[in-house]
């Protein structure tokens, strides 16, 4: 199957007063479509250095990363832009939702920043909302939903424009026991729906039950790469 | 996303609310006095128009060059034909209206008919007399009579209140004026004084004396002939407009001067005038504008400056959102035009805010006024006793148009640190909340 997201030899060196700090060594993975999986490692471990590259928001020093077999560093600041709006969502572990605006409007604003109009897209949102169980919610501001419910507002504004890439930084950091398992079967259930690959970065060994497969990362080094096996475990 | 971005500023009262007060503010402070200053100005110049050069003033070019020393031979004859030129020839909105300048001096005699007290005058004649005269109206007299009544019949006479006092001169008693016939000889009349006007400039109530154009024209030898013929434009009229006028005028005032009625002197040459190009209102025009531009850019510049402020201020408590926006995928410039919209929405909610506050208040000074008589009752300034404010098109544009562009300026200023925000941060910026 060819791969989604390929990482070619990647470095990241960030230069930390008069020295340098590579942040992310040689790091060389492939992401399918779909995929359903989690960078893990303890912080400093390069989890959301490895995010930003994949995400465009930064460039490696060395290597490459191609995006449906397009090399990234041959994209400017604009058309990165328009990579993470058309092909990728973001999921935040403080949600970073749009104090103003409603359930609805947050989960509109990604189409309408696609130049989309409303009336055309509605129907679209509104049925995400039905997706991630908020229907009864959809007019409420953010400050009146419990963390849970912000978690699942930010996932349906990720996937209400179809992404190909879903990437989700700690997203269930913020959240108690009983909440974080609710999100991850949600996300694992959207993942069969939507057919949109789920990254994590993550510390949380919940995750570690739900993903498919699991890339762990220590100093910038990857140390394993385990996938599901046809047992249900990860190896 | 207009709308979405109305929403977002109409919601978010951190966002929208003190630039929005900074804007009406400094709108309505803008339309106010620019408001005022035209109102007290147009008061000067309408003041000045109405006791003294008309907004447009046709007079004997010999005479204008004297003026100073009253010379009524130098006055323009054939009355008739130019009142009928006039009327064919100037803009419709124009009244013409005729009067004479004379000088005399004003013998008050005691009882035995000795001089009793004696004094040099400047007087104006105009028509007082005729039913469908607007002179009346154009020097307020009615209001302006301190004591006594309006002239009613020929040979009456109305004083100023100061130069009465000065006389020792009582209502009913008789006066004779001394002074030169058109001719040059001396000219001498009695007339009856009727009563006493405060006009509300110190100089014209010490020495001014109004009588009958008539009156004027039979005790000083001057039939058929005045010495001004004034023009006087409504109100809505702008300053602007005067010289258009009298330049359309003067121009077709070359075929009067080659073609003269057979009363003209030789040498008569009537010219047209401006009020702003007499008694230095020229200087006072040039002044008035210079402040007003310093003022307006004075107000804007402060309101750049807040608004910057505010922009930055706007930027920290959204730097969450802004963050977000870019990590979704919206570019620098679309970002910035995003907030230069809504600088552009709270500018024009705030400009019609301030011009609704500010031209108010200059409504009701324009209709109501304040009475500032005793304040400028010993000036020489021709002006009103009554302050008022004039609501003008240029003064909403004064107010509006620096409102919207300091609010934009101020937000894209503030943008500016967007384009230092480097995407790598984002996540850690975004988790940081």
């Amino acid at each position: 199957m060819d791969s989604i997201v390929k990482l070619d030899k990647v470095i990241k060196v960030y230069r930390v007063g008069d020295e340098d700090f590579a942040a992310l060594h040689e790091i060389s993975l492939d992401i399918e479509p779909g995929a359903f999986m989690s960078f893990v490692g303890p912080s400093g471990s390069g989890k959301t250095t490895l995010l930003n590259l994949i995400g465009g928001l930064d460039q490696p020093t060395s290597g490459s990363i191609y995006f449906e077999n397009v090399s990234l560093g041959n994209l400017d600041r604009t058309a990165l832009a328009e990579y993470r709006r058309k092909n990728l969502g973001f999921i935040f572990q403080t949600y970073n939702l749009l104090p103003v605006y409603s359930v609805y409007e947050n989960i509109l604003f990604p189409l309408l920043l696609d130049g989309n109009r409303e009336s055309a897209v509605r129907q679209s949102v509104e049925d995400i909302v039905a997706s991630v169980g908020l229907s009864d919610q959809i007019k409420k501001k953010p400050a009146h939903l419990s963390g849970g419910q912000c978690q699942r507002v930010a996932i349906a504004r990720a996937l209400v424009k179809k992404p190909a890439l879903i990437l989700a930084d700690e997203p269930t950091a913020n959240l108690d026991a009983e909440n974080s398992y609710q999100i991850l079967e949600l996300m694992k259930k959207l993942n069969h729906q939507f057919k949109a690959a789920f990254v994590f970065s993550t510390h949380d060994e919940k995750v570690t039950k739900y993903v498919n497969r699991e890339v762990g990362l220590e100093d910038g080094r990857v140390r394993w790469d385990k996938r599901r096996n046809g047992a249900g475990s990860l190896e | 996303m207009i709308r979405w971005i109305l929403q977002g500023i109409l919601r978010d009262k951190n966002r929208s609310l003190f630039p929005f007060l900074v804007v009406m503010s400094g709108v309505a402070l803008v339309v106010f006095t620019v408001g005022f200053m035209e109102g007290i100005f147009m008061g000067m110049i309408n003041t000045t128009a109405n006791l003294d050069t008309g907004h447009l003033r046709l007079v004997n070019k010999p005479f204008y060059d004297e003026e100073h020393l009253n010379p009524m031979d130098r006055a323009l004859t054939a009355q008739k034909e130019i009142r009928q030129w006039l009327s064919e020839n100037s803009d419709p909105k124009i009244m013409w209206a005729p009067r004479i300048r004379w000088g005399a001096i004003a013998d008050v005699p005691d009882e035995n008919g000795e001089t009793k007290s004696q004094t040099p005058i400047i007087g104006m004649a105009l028509d007082l007399l005729s039913p469908d005269s607007q002179e009346l109206q154009r020097l307020d007299l009615k209001n302006s009579l301190t004591e006594g009544r309006l002239p009613q019949g020929p040979k009456e006479i109305l004083l100023g209140y100061e130069l009465a006092r000065t006389l020792d001169v009582g209502r009913d008693q008789t006066i004779t004026l001394l002074g030169q016939t058109f001719d040059g000889g001396l000219a001498t009349d009695n007339y009856t004084v009727v009563g006493f006007v405060r006009f509300g400039v110190f100089a014209m109530d010490k020495k001014m004396a109004l009588i009958d154009l008539k009156d004027a024209q039979d005790s000083f030898y001057m039939e058929n002939t005045v010495t001004d013929w004034l023009g006087f434009l409504p109100s809505h009229v702008s300053d602007k407009e005067y010289i258009h006028l009298k330049t359309a005028l003067q121009s077709r005032l070359d075929d009067l001067i080659l073609n003269p009625p057979a009363d003209w002197a030789k040498d008569d040459l009537p010219i047209v005038l401006s009020v702003l190009e007499q008694r230095n209102l020229d200087n006072l025009v040039g002044v008035f504008e210079m402040v007003k531009k310093i003022f307006v850019g004075i107000i804007v510049l402060l309101m750049v400056l807040v608004l910057w402020n505010a922009g930055l201020l706007n930027g920290i408590h959204r730097y969450g959102e802004l963050g977000l926006l870019l990590a979704m995928g919206q570019t620098h410039w679309k970002l910035v035009g995003m907030m230069a919209v809504e600088a552009l929405s709270i500018g024009l909610l705030g400009s019609l805010a301030g011009c609704l506050i500010g031209g108010g208040v200059v409504y009701y000074l324009q209709e109501v006024g304040i009475n500032m008589g005793d304040a400028f009752a010993q000036t020489g300034m021709m002006m009103n006793d009554v302050m008022r404010g004039r609501v003008t098109a240029e003064s909403f544009l004064l107010g509006v148009g620096p409102g919207i562009i300091a609010s934009v300026l101020g937000s894209l200023f503030a943008s500016v640190a967007l384009f230092q925000r480097s995407e790598a941060n984002l996540f850690r910026e975004l988790e940081a909340g």
